[in-house]
């Protein structure tokens, strides 16, 4: 039965190749992909993925240019709530870029314009009199390399609480009996508690956050994330400046997180990406979404021949 | 590899001829060290030590010195020490020796057998290529070892047999009657030699080869770094001999001895009595003071402090964080650039045109401070913006990732981790400021010698009127002292003798020691802060 798939699809891929061949021949523009990949026309049906329960995200024809760069274009997808979804390909795909689209982190760069919608809980975040500060409050994110504040673990944690006014601390809110001194203390050891790292650094709380390890520090940077109470935690490979036990720590973190949060996590790492996640998201080189549904038929029987070929560890 | 080198992995236990070596350098550091303490005048050329004159002492080391170099480096050639030395010393080497070669040449031909251009140049010429032709194309340890040791020999032969001894000068002929004198030329001479040879010691006793130039190398830049350590310290001993007697003169303590001090209402009186700082100069003082000079030194830095920091961080946070990175932001690069390469008088012409007629129309503490605040605006906004470059962006998306506005970024996590930056800048600035003497004597000075009671009191001096802005301090519009200023007059310009100063020079000396206190207070006080929010940022 799979091997009768597999070879309609290798047929189908080897016809799209020629029809790309024929199209690129008259449009006189080159299809985008690196060596050793095939030639193949990228079909809609392959991103279509139906899920029970509501969408999160909705986002429909994403552009992203850098300057004269198209880096992400035309994605269309829905990301489900409650769940992880991870979006894995090769460097410069534009899974980072599309990661950073969803909590409008590209607005930071000067050189980026975004052209498509992107709904959060049905609402428009690229749209005329969004509130940035609750955009990021509902959607927090971890970088790639683990960037704590050169602060104490705790200020670490409260800092941003503290800065949208939700806790008020200090030596004026002490003065005037309104300090959130236990509220801080509450949600540190909830926040640490969430991100696995409460028992390791629970006597240190005071300590300067630098002085942790990078897996630790990576934790601390979750913790700091879910410390706002976000919906949507985006992830951008987290792990990959991390050793192995700091990776399994962080994965089985995930995994618990996806219980309240939605996780999109972003990763080089495809036995990671088939560990952790519900529904896998592949960009190929061009910044093209190539195929997305459930982790294990993407992993398992990919329609795109492409797709396939870069699981399978042919080219990327 | 065609000539490579292959020498022993572990050498064996020190050889007599490397203790040769080695003795040879530290004799020649000695030499070094003596010839820059006879430079100072910590040693006199003319004395004798242990019945030898001094000069005959420094010639017979260096001879003695050079004569072990030459034989180190001949003894290597022929085989009798092992070395493992390259085919030739280097070009670097012998352009260096043919340049020195040259010159004493030269300067021998010119000034002791008196030839004229012609002559002087073809001996210089002939010394000058010898010297490039016996480093360069001989083994190294021939190269590196016999223009040093020869002109240590050299040198050393001419102090022995007293051609240049105690009493020698150099006259130059020039119309200032500019002359190099024996005091001057012998320590300079014996240095630069004693460094030439101890190179070339320091190479022998490397064994010349790859370990033989890191030794050298080694040693050059530690005589360096030590003999630049030394200068400073001379400087500030120096600084503390010569001003120490005047400073204390007249101190005296226990209670109620000295005077006394009114602060919030409350006075007490001091137990301790130390007139140099606690008094003006008047006539009916026993002991002169220079209080008013101090006090108008420190309210100086702190008024350019607190008008130019605030400032010059804002500023700075508007450049690197708002401002389009552009035409704009370089052209604020270079003014603020230039801005800090203006010389002080500008500035302080400035402050006297511009300043000085605005405010009250005489010179004033106020435009004093206004002008030194000018003069560290510009370093403040450079170092400021510097160390907000520095702080990684990481830091800033972080912090925007977590719907943190940027303003509170910038407040509660650019501006502490670059802090310690911004407090670097202050001190450079204030060590600059706080000696400045032309924008002083400009802006703000008055009489130079100031009794006591003109000591200003910027804090008591704030009062209420009645009309608008309803609060002044004529203080602050008054001329003062200040202490580069009272220097500069009390040297130069020679004021103060007709005062009731009775030892006029132990009084300079005491000056520049208290300013030199209170420049290095300041510092101090930057370094703690500095030390204490770098504590903060950083793991401990």
């Amino acid at each position: 039965m799979t091997e009768t798939t597999q070879s309609t699809d290798t047929e189908q891929a080897a016809e799209s190749a020629q029809t790309s061949d024929i199209e690129m021949q008259r449009s006189g523009q080159p299809l985008e992909v690196t060596a050793g990949e095939t030639r193949e026309k990228t079909r809609d049906e392959w991103t279509d993925y139906e899920f029970e329960g509501d969408a999160k995200f909705a986002v429909e024809d994403l552009d992203v240019y850098y300057g004269d760069d198209h880096a992400l274009k035309g994605v269309s997808m829905d990301i489900p709530e409650n769940s992880v979804t991870a979006l894995i390909g090769p460097s410069g795909c534009g899974k980072s870029t599309f990661l950073r689209c969803l909590n409008r982190m590209n607005d930071r760069i000067k050189a980026a314009s975004v052209d498509g919608t992107v709904e959060l809980d049905g609402q428009g975040i690229y749209q005329d009199g969004i509130n940035l500060v609750e955009l990021r409050k509902r959607v927090g994110m971890v970088f790639q390399s683990p960037n704590p504040f050169p602060k104490s673990i705790r200020d670490n944690i409260s800092y941003g609480p503290r800065k949208h006014g939700d806790l008020e601390t200090g030596f004026l809110a002490n003065l005037l009996g309104r300090s959130d001194d236990e509220e801080v203390e509450e949600l540190v050891e909830q926040s640490l508690t969430q991100a696995a790292l409460w028992d390791e650094v629970k006597d240190r709380l005071d300590d300067n956050a630098l002085g942790l390890s990078g897996g630790q520090q990576q934790r601390l940077c979750i913790a700091r994330a879910l410390a706002t109470e976000p919906d949507v935690l985006l992830m951008d490979e987290p792990a990959s400046a991390l050793d192995p036990i700091a990776t399994s720590k962080i994965e089985d973190l995930v995994h618990d997180l996806s219980e309240q949060y939605t996780v999109v996590i972003v990763t080089h790492n495809m036995q990671q990406a088939a560990r952790i996640s519900d529904q896998t998201a592949v960009f190929l080189t061009g910044g093209e979404l190539v195929e997305y549904g459930d982790t294990e038929q993407v992993f398992e029987d990919p329609q795109s021949q492409r797709v396939e070929d870069y699981i399978s560890g042919k080219f990327g | 590899m065609a000539g490579a080198v292959e020498s022993e992995l572990v050498s064996e236990d020190t050889s007599e001829t490397e203790a040769v070596a080695a003795a040879a350098v530290g004799v020649a550091a000695i030499l070094f060290a003596l010839s820059l303490a006879a430079l100072f005048e910590l040693v006199t050329i003319t004395d004798t030590l242990a019945g030898v004159p001094m000069v005959a002492l420094l010639g017979a080391l260096l001879l003695l010195l050079g004569l072990g170099v030459v034989g180190f480096g001949v003894g290597s050639r022929l085989g009798y020490v092992a070395t493992n030395p390259r085919p030739s010393a280097g070009l670097v080497a012998a352009v260096a020796f043919s340049g020195i070669w040259f010159v004493v040449g030269g300067l021998v031909a010119s000034q002791t057998f008196g030839l004229g251009t012609i002559g002087w140049g073809g001996v210089a010429f002939v010394t000058g290529g010898l010297a490039f032709a016996v480093t360069a194309l001989p083994r190294e340890d021939i190269g590196s070892t016999l223009p040093a040791g020869l002109l240590a020999v050299f040198a050393g032969a001419v102090f022995v047999t007293g051609l240049i001894g105690p009493g020698w000068v150099w006259d130059l002929g020039w119309e200032q009657s500019a002359s190099f004198n024996a005091e001057f030329t012998i320590p300079v001479i014996t240095a630069f030699c004693s460094l030439l040879v101890a190179w070339g010691a320091a190479k022998s006793y490397g064994g010349f080869g790859a370990r033989g130039r890191h030794v050298g190398a080694y040693l050059l830049v530690y005589l360096n770094a030590l003999s630049i350590i030394a200068v400073l310290f001379l400087l500030v001993a120096f600084t503390v001999f010569k001003g120490l007697p005047g400073l204390f003169n007249g101190l005296s303590f226990g209670l109620g001895t000295g005077p006394e001090t009114t602060l919030f209402g409350f006075t007490f009186a001091w137990p301790l009595s130390w007139p140099f700082v606690m008094n003006g100069v008047a006539l009916l003082n026993d002991v002169n003071g220079v209080l008013p000079a101090i006090a108008g030194t420190i309210w100086l830095v702190i008024g350019a402090v607190l008008f130019a920091v605030p400032l010059g961080v804002g500023a700075a946070v508007f450049i690197t964080e708002y401002a389009e990175h552009g035409r704009f932001t370089q052209v604020v690069e270079i003014a603020t650039n230039g801005l800090w390469s203006t010389p002080s008088i500008v500035f302080g012409l400035f402050g006297l045109a511009f300043l000085v007629p605005r405010l009250g129309n005489g010179k004033s503490l106020l435009a004093g401070m206004l002008t030194l605040g000018f003069m560290l605006l510009p370093l403040v906004v450079i170092t400021s913006r510097e160390a907000m470059l520095a702080v990684p962006d990481e830091y800033r998306d972080a912090s925007a990732a977590l719907g943190v506005t940027k303003w509170q970024t910038i407040r509660s996590i650019v501006l502490p981790a670059a802090l310690p930056g911004i407090v670097t800048g202050i001190i450079l600035g204030v060590g600059r400021i706080a000696g400045e003497t032309a924008p002083i004597l400009l802006t703000m000075s008055g009489s130079v010698a100031p009794p006591g009671s003109q000591t200003v009191d910027v804090i008591g001096g704030f009062q209420f009127i009645s009309s608008p802005p309803f609060v002044e301090n004529p203080e602050l519009l008054q001329a003062t002292s200040a202490l580069p200023y009272q220097l500069y007059s009390l040297i130069t310009a020679g004021v103060g003798q007709s005062s009731n100063i009775a030892n006029i020079e132990q009084f300079r000396w005491a000056t520049a020691l208290i300013l030199l206190v209170v420049v290095l207070g300041f510092y101090a006080v930057g370094i703690a802060t500095r030390y204490y929010f770098r504590r903060k940022l950083q793991h401990e």
